[in-house]
């Protein structure tokens, strides 16, 4: 059973933690098919913060397909997890790191570029793409 | 989605002054809301008097449907812990329970028991040698086994320290989940604010100044930051908050009615703490939902 | 609510409880012995022969039980410690300590909060004050039939039916007060004032007039023709025959009969002529009158002092339980 963590500082919203906490987890192993996730309960318990935002948080994960939620009896990581298969995974950190090598070329700094990343996931979160 | 709570243009008066004045809001079913305002705003009275403790002499409030009072059938779906946790200082946390089975026709008593004792409460202390912090688990734990619709919580984290505080939201939060409670919850702790409420009502010199989900209003406020201006219309805001300038900067605290494209600021979302004290800050800027009530005479937000 | 009330007045009622156990102890303990007293020293069969002087026997009883003087004071008292420990804090402790805003949000409306309260409290007055009273008359009538005298201020307070409207009304009062004021300590002493200052007002000017006073006259050395019947003498006076008032009380002024009768020639030194003093005497008329309230009327006039202090207790506690439903945040 995985605990969460909030990073009351990390301007990253709540449920979006969970969400990501979620992600690791199964990424990593700690978390593997048929796992039950935390109750709404026992997350609440423990973080100390508004049962919606867990709902929420579990939503979108069943949402993405990586969970299933089983009335009355808890969540439920997916049997077969979804997700890009690991050769796109190669392909995309080339391409980043070029990025990368680009920005710091034309003079920004870690902050600019942090900056610039945060501007623009916002923006196709509010488009939609994100 | 029902409304827990409505007020319209409700408000105190004693003899040479308001304590509350024309306050108007609206708290949907379910959610856990956030009342915060300054010393002396009125919130203490607002709850007093949805409790029924103290009468309004001017406008109306609804709870569940029904007005406040006496012998208006409503304390059975009211749990109220009030400022500085009164407690009978003689009594035993096991008599409080009694007492709380004997004041109240429906009452879970194991509710109450388990809360008490996953606190680490010996019941047979009295009530009067307890910590802060064991003195609102305890009234909390007689609020929550009322299995009231509604919970009034005045201030309870005043005077807790940090690790009682997280303490008794977790316990608050678990009620929540358990009971389905809708919650008010009034404190100047906005931080602890931000972890567990989903709606805000902001008092500020006795009137209502913001009110809306918390989620809705940090969506739609920003601040924009950029070289120091005259400013004039901006796409995307609908009412400047707050304004401030320095040599080189001028800085917006903004309220928002679509996305914000113009290249010349910098647009960054804000904080729950922050967009409380912009409003603190600005007494004349209200944020108020277009009310729903018909007799209200509230105007539209602008 | 019951439970809540025993719960939280149970240390009053015990002392209470307590208190009265040791005053009828005590009471029980002498009482025997006062009567029994009453019989033996012949007090008893002198009083119940008509016609006998009984004075010597009754002072030879009163001095010997002289030391229980300070029983008067006490239970005149006593009342008051109803009102200053039980009906004070009723409303006003829960308000200072703010346990209202806890026992007013519970299931319980506060209508039946008070009314459990006030109800419970009464009660045990009214039971404590009657058994109270009862013992009291009962102890202390050797006493009051030794000076015949159940009707004089101070004697009257103690036995019969008052006591009881008395302790009701402290009560009351104390509540009354206790839900203006709302702390403790203050509306303590507010009551024990307020107490004092009503019935003291009942007592020396109301009571005289419950009913029309009635006047007697007799001569100047003689004695009172109704001594024996138990009245309330409110005054006497000495008169002279045009009905003049000459003094209050029983006196004889030499300078004034000498004034009056030329005969009586002040020499300045004593014995005056007694034939001369006695002579003018008659000449003016000189004699006694007494304003009383017949002994007969000792029974209507405790109905009325009781039903009195009943009537305010009850507008009290009705007040206060207005002021509790309306008022009180």
């Amino acid at each position: 059973m995985i605990q969460f963590r909030l990073d009351a500082r990390s301007g990253v919203s709540t449920y979006l933690q969970i969400v990501h906490q979620v992600r690791h987890a199964v990424r990593l192993g700690m978390l593997r098919p048929g796992d039950q996730l935390p109750t709404v309960k026992e997350v609440v318990g423990s973080l100390a913060i508004n049962p919606n935002t867990v709902l929420k948080a579990y939503r979108e994960l069943e949402h993405d397909g990586l969970v299933e939620g089983r009335p009355g009896v808890g969540t439920f990581v997916r049997e077969s997890v979804g997700g890009p298969p690991p050769s796109n995974h190669a392909a995309l950190r080339r391409g980043l790191d070029r990025w990368l090598h680009a920005a710091f070329a034309a003079g920004l700094d870690v902050e600019d570029v942090r900056a610039l990343f945060e501007t623009s996931m916002q923006d196709l979160r509010e488009e939609g793409v994100a | 989605m029902t409304a827990a709570v409505i007020a319209a243009g409700l408000g105190k008066q004693y003899r040479d002054y308001w304590a509350l004045r024309d306050c108007s809001l609206e708290i949907p079913e379910g959610r856990v809301a956030a009342l915060v305002g300054p010393n002396g705003a009125g919130k203490t009275t607002l709850l007093h008097m949805l409790t029924g403790l103290l009468r309004p002499t001017a406008g109306q409030v609804s709870l569940l449907g029904r007005t406040p009072g006496d012998d208006s059938g409503l304390l059975p779906h009211i749990g109220f812990v009030a400022q500085d946790v009164p407690v009978y200082r003689s009594f035993t946390v096991a008599e409080h329970l009694e007492f709380g089975r004997r004041m109240n026709k429906r009452w879970d008593g194991d509710l109450a028991r388990a809360r008490v004792e996953r606190a680490g409460i010996d019941l047979g202390q009295r009530a009067g040698s307890l910590s802060g912090g064991q003195r609102a688990q305890v009234a909390l734990a007689l609020a929550l086994a009322k299995r009231p619709d509604l919970l009034l919580l005045d201030e309870p984290l005043a005077s807790l320290d940090p690790l009682a505080r997280r303490e008794f939201l977790q316990a608050l939060m678990e009620g929540v989940v358990e009971g389905g409670h809708t919650v008010v919850l009034s404190s100047h702790l906005i931080a602890d604010l931000e972890r567990v409420c989903d709606h805000l009502i902001v008092l500020s010199a006795s009137r209502t100044q913001v009110a809306g989900d918390i989620e809705d209003l940090l969506g739609s406020h920003r601040i924009l930051t950029g070289p120091r201006r005259e400013v004039g219309r901006v796409a995307g805001v609908a009412a400047i908050v707050q304004e401030t300038h320095t040599d080189r900067q001028t800085t917006l605290f903004v309220r928002t009615n679509g996305p914000i494209h113009d290249p010349a600021w910098s647009v960054q979302e804000v904080g729950l703490e922050e967009l409380v004290l912009a409003y603190l800050g600005q007494p004349n800027a209200t944020a108020l939902p277009r009310p729903r009530l018909a007799n209200t005479g509230t105007e539209v937000s602008r | 609510m019951i439970w809540l009330t025993w719960r939280q007045h149970r240390m009053q009622v015990l002392v209470g409880a307590a208190v009265l156990a040791a005053i009828a102890s005590f009471l029980l303990l002498t009482g025997f012995g006062i009567a029994s007293s009453f019989r033996t020293t012949g007090l008893a069969g002198c009083l119940a022969t008509p016609g006998r002087d009984c004075t010597l026997v009754s002072a030879l009883f009163n001095k010997r039980f002289s030391g229980l003087q300070f029983t008067i004071p006490l239970f005149l008292v006593l009342p008051a410690l109803i009102g200053v420990f039980w009906g004070a804090p009723l409303v006003a402790r829960e308000v200072e300590q703010g346990t209202h805003r806890l026992a007013w949000t519970q299931g319980v409306t506060r209508l039946r909060w008070i009314n459990t309260k006030v109800a419970a409290m009464g009660a045990a007055t009214l039971a404590g004050a009657a058994a109270l009273a009862w013992l009291t008359s009962w102890w202390s009538l050797p006493f009051v039939r030794a000076s015949d005298d159940r009707f004089s201020r101070g004697v009257f307070d103690l036995r019969g039916v008052v006591p009881v409207g008395y302790a009701l009304f402290a009560l009351a009062v104390g509540v009354a007060v206790g839900t203006l004021v709302r702390r403790t300590v203050p509306a303590m002493a507010a009551t024990l004032g307020s107490y004092a200052v009503v019935r003291g007002v009942v007592e020396f000017w109301i009571r005289p007039h419950f009913a029309g006073p009635r006047t007697v006259s007799y001569g100047f050395f003689g004695s009172n023709p109704r001594s024996g019947l138990g009245d309330w003498v409110l005054s006497t006076r000495t008169v002279d025959g045009a009905g003049h008032v000459l003094a209050r009380g029983q006196v004889l002024d030499i300078n004034l009969l000498s004034h009056r009768c030329p005969s009586i020639v002040l020499k300045g030194e004593f014995p005056f002529n007694q034939t001369a003093v006695q002579a003018c005497i008659r000449r003016i008329g000189l004699h006694l009158e007494a304003t009383y309230q017949p002994g007969n009327r000792y029974w209507t006039f405790q109905g009325i002092e009781a039903a009195v202090f009943v009537a305010l207790s009850v507008g009290l506690l009705a007040l206060s339980v207005w002021w509790v439903r309306r008022r009180v945040a």
